[in-house]
C-alpha cells in the first residue's frame, strides 16, 4: 500500500540542483519562444493553440482551455494562507522533470488504469495494479488518485502519489469520464461495478478529441452504508428508494445559499488569469514530451519489423 | 492539500481578499449572513454609494465586485451568471443595470470597481467604525481629492531642492574620488 511516501530523494541538494535547473529552464524558455509545429492528427489532445499577438508583435503563445482538465495537479492549492509563488515554481519544475522520466497520461475520475510500482518485497521486483479511478487529489508533487478494484470478492483500494519516484508505469486501459467527480459510493455499490480483470488490455480510443461520459447509472446494496449518499448530489447513482423521512432529513440539513456564495467560490478556485499563466509556462514542455513520446512510440512497432 | 475546482472560471478580484470570510451571527445561521450582504449588494447596485458598518462593507465590497467581474466576463446569456444577478439583486430593475450600465462602464478597467473608504469612527460607537462604499464612476462629488501632493506645496519645493544638492554634492564626491590625489603643491 502506497500511502504517505515522503519524497526525500527530490529534495536532496536542492540548492544546487535549484541552480542549475534555473540555468535550464532560462535556456528551454529562450527556445519556447517558437513552439515546434506539430504535424499531428487533427483533433489531437492539444487542440488549437491560441496564440495572442502583444503590443510589441511578439507572439504570446496559451495554452488551450481544455488544459486546466487534464493537469489539473499544476494549479496550486487555493488556500490562501498556503500559497507561495516561489514554491509553487519549484514544484512545477520538478513535475515536469518528473513527467519528462515517466509518462503521466492524462486520465479522469471513473477511468480505469493499471499501476506498476517498484516494490522490493516482491518476487518480481514490480507490483502492478488495476482499478478504477475513483478520486483524484492533492496539488502539485502530492497529487493523488485511488484507484478501486474488487479481488477475491475483497473491495481493495490503494492511493498512489502520481510524483512518486517509485512508480514505473502509469496506463490507462479505458479513458472515460463518469457523472460524479467522486465515485466513492462504489465502495457501497454492488461489487460488478468495481471488478475489472487484472488482464484487461489497454482499449483504443475512438475518438481521440472527445473523452467519452459514461451514463452508467450504479445500483447500491441495501443499507447501512459508509455515506449518506441521498444527501449528496449523485448523478450517477439509480434511485435509492428511501423512506421520505430521508429526504426530508436531507433538505433540513441542507444548505442550499452555499450555491449562491461567490466568496466561497473565489476562495476554492485560481483565478482564470492565474491560471492561463500557469499553463502558458508549463504547455510547451508537456507538449514537446508528448509529441517525443508519440515519436518513439511509432517507431517502435516499426523498428521491431 | 485541496485540488482547485475547475468547474467555473473567475476573474481575479482587484482588491484584498482575506482567507478566511466573517461569520456575521444571525438567527438565521449562514442564511442570514447571506440574506445581509444580498440587502448591502442591492444597496450599492442601486445608489452607487452607500455608508454602511466597516465589516459588512468589506464583506459587501468582494461579493459586489465578484458579480460584476462575472456579469463582464460571462455576459447576461450565461445561466449560472444570471442565477447569480437574479439572487444578489433584489430589484429585479437592478438585473438590467448591472447588465446594460455597469457592465460597459468597468469593462475596460484595469482597477477594482468598487471603492471604501473609512468612515467617522463616532466615540462611543461601534468599534470598527464606518466606511463609505462606492461604486467608481459614480455621478457624486468625489469623497476624495484626486491628487493629494502638489509640486508647489513648500514642503516639496523644500525637499525637491534638498534632493538636488544631495545629487548634486554626491557626483561631486564621485569625481573626486575617480581622479588620482593631486599634488599638494
Amino acid at each position: 500500500m502506497l500511502r504517505r511516501v515522503v519524497l526525500q530523494t527530490f529534495r536532496q541538494g536542492l540548492a544546487q540542483s535549484f541552480f542549475k535547473r534555473n540555468a535550464a529552464s532560462l535556456s528551454e524558455s529562450a527556445v519556447t519562444q517558437h513552439p515546434i509545429e506539430t504535424s499531428e492528427e487533427a483533433g489531437a489532445k492539444s487542440g488549437s493553440k491560441q496564440k495572442n499577438g502583444d503590443e510589441s508583435g511578439n507572439t504570446v503563445v496559451v495554452a488551450p482551455p481544455e488544459f486546466r482538465f487534464m493537469y489539473p495537479e499544476f494549479l496550486p492549492d487555493p488556500t490562501m494562507e498556503r500559497r507561495n509563488k516561489l514554491k509553487e515554481k519549484l514544484e512545477r519544475m520538478d513535475m515536469l522533470q518528473r513527467r519528462s522520466i515517466i509518462e503521466i497520461p492524462e486520465f479522469y475520475t471513473g477511468s480505469i488504469m493499471a499501476v506498476t510500482v517498484a516494490d522490493s518485497n516482491s518476487p518480481n521486483k514490480f507490483a502492478c495494479f488495476v482499478g478504477i479511478c475513483i478520486q483524484r487529489g492533492g496539488s502539485g508533487l502530492q497529487a493523488w488518485f485511488i484507484l478501486r478494484n474488487v479481488v477475491d470478492r475483497q473491495g481493495v483500494e490503494i492511493l498512489y502519489e502520481m510524483y512518486c519516484p517509485l512508480i514505473q508505469k502509469i496506463e490507462v486501459l479505458r479513458l472515460e469520464r463518469r457523472l460524479d467527480e467522486s465515485l466513492l459510493y462504489l465502495r457501497d455499490a454492488l461489487p460488478e461495478y468495481s471488478t475489472f480483470p487484472f488482464e484487461m488490455e489497454a482499449e483504443r480510443r475512438l475518438n481521440n478529441s472527445v473523452v467519452p461520459i459514461n451514463p452508467i447509472k450504479v445500483k447500491l446494496r441495501p443499507r447501512p452504508w459508509l455515506e449518506r449518499w441521498e444527501r449528496q448530489n449523485l448523478q450517477g447513482v439509480e434511485d435509492l428508494n428511501l423512506p421520505q423521512r430521508y429526504y426530508d432529513r436531507a433538505k433540513e440539513v441542507a444548505k442550499p445559499w452555499e450555491k449562491y456564495d461567490l466568496m466561497l467560490q473565489y476562495r476554492k478556485t485560481i483565478p482564470a488569469e492565474e491560471q492561463e499563466k500557469i499553463y502558458a509556462e508549463v504547455h510547451s514542455q508537456l507538449q514537446q514530451q508528448d509529441l517525443k513520446r508519440k515519436i518513439k512510440r511509432r517507431r517502435g512497432p516499426s523498428s521491431e519489423q | 492539500m485541496n485540488q482547485a475546482d475547475l468547474s467555473k472560471l473567475v476573474s481575479a478580484l482587484r482588491i484584498a481578499v482575506k482567507p478566511k470570510p466573517r461569520l456575521f451571527a444571525s438567527p438565521e445561521g449562514p442564511a442570514g449572513r447571506l440574506r445581509k450582504l444580498k440587502a448591502t449588494v442591492t444597496a450599492l447596485v442601486k445608489y452607487e454609494r452607500i455608508e454602511l458598518n466597516y465589516p459588512r462593507a468589506e464583506e459587501a465590497q468582494g461579493y459586489a465586485e465578484r458579480l460584476i467581474s462575472d456579469a463582464i466576463r460571462n455576459g447576461d446569456c450565461h445561466k449560472h451568471t444570471m442565477e447569480m444577478a437574479d439572487y444578489w439583486l433584489d430589484e429585479k430593475q437592478l438585473i438590467h443595470k448591472l447588465f446594460k450600465v455597469l457592465v460597459p462602464r468597468f469593462k475596460e478597467y484595469n482597477s477594482s470597481y468598487t471603492k471604501l473608504v473609512l468612515g467617522p469612527k463616532t466615540y462611543p460607537g461601534y468599534y470598527a467604525g464606518t466606511a463609505i462604499l462606492e461604486l467608481k464612476g459614480n455621478p457624486f462629488p468625489a469623497l476624495q481629492p484626486a491628487t493629494q501632493n502638489y509640486h508647489y506645496w513648500l514642503h516639496n519645493v523644500l525637499l525637491d531642492e534638498a534632493k538636488r544638492e544631495f545629487r548634486v554634492a554626491k557626483a561631486e564626491s564621485n569625481t573626486n574620488l575617480s581622479e588620482p590625489v593631486a599634488s599638494k603643491n
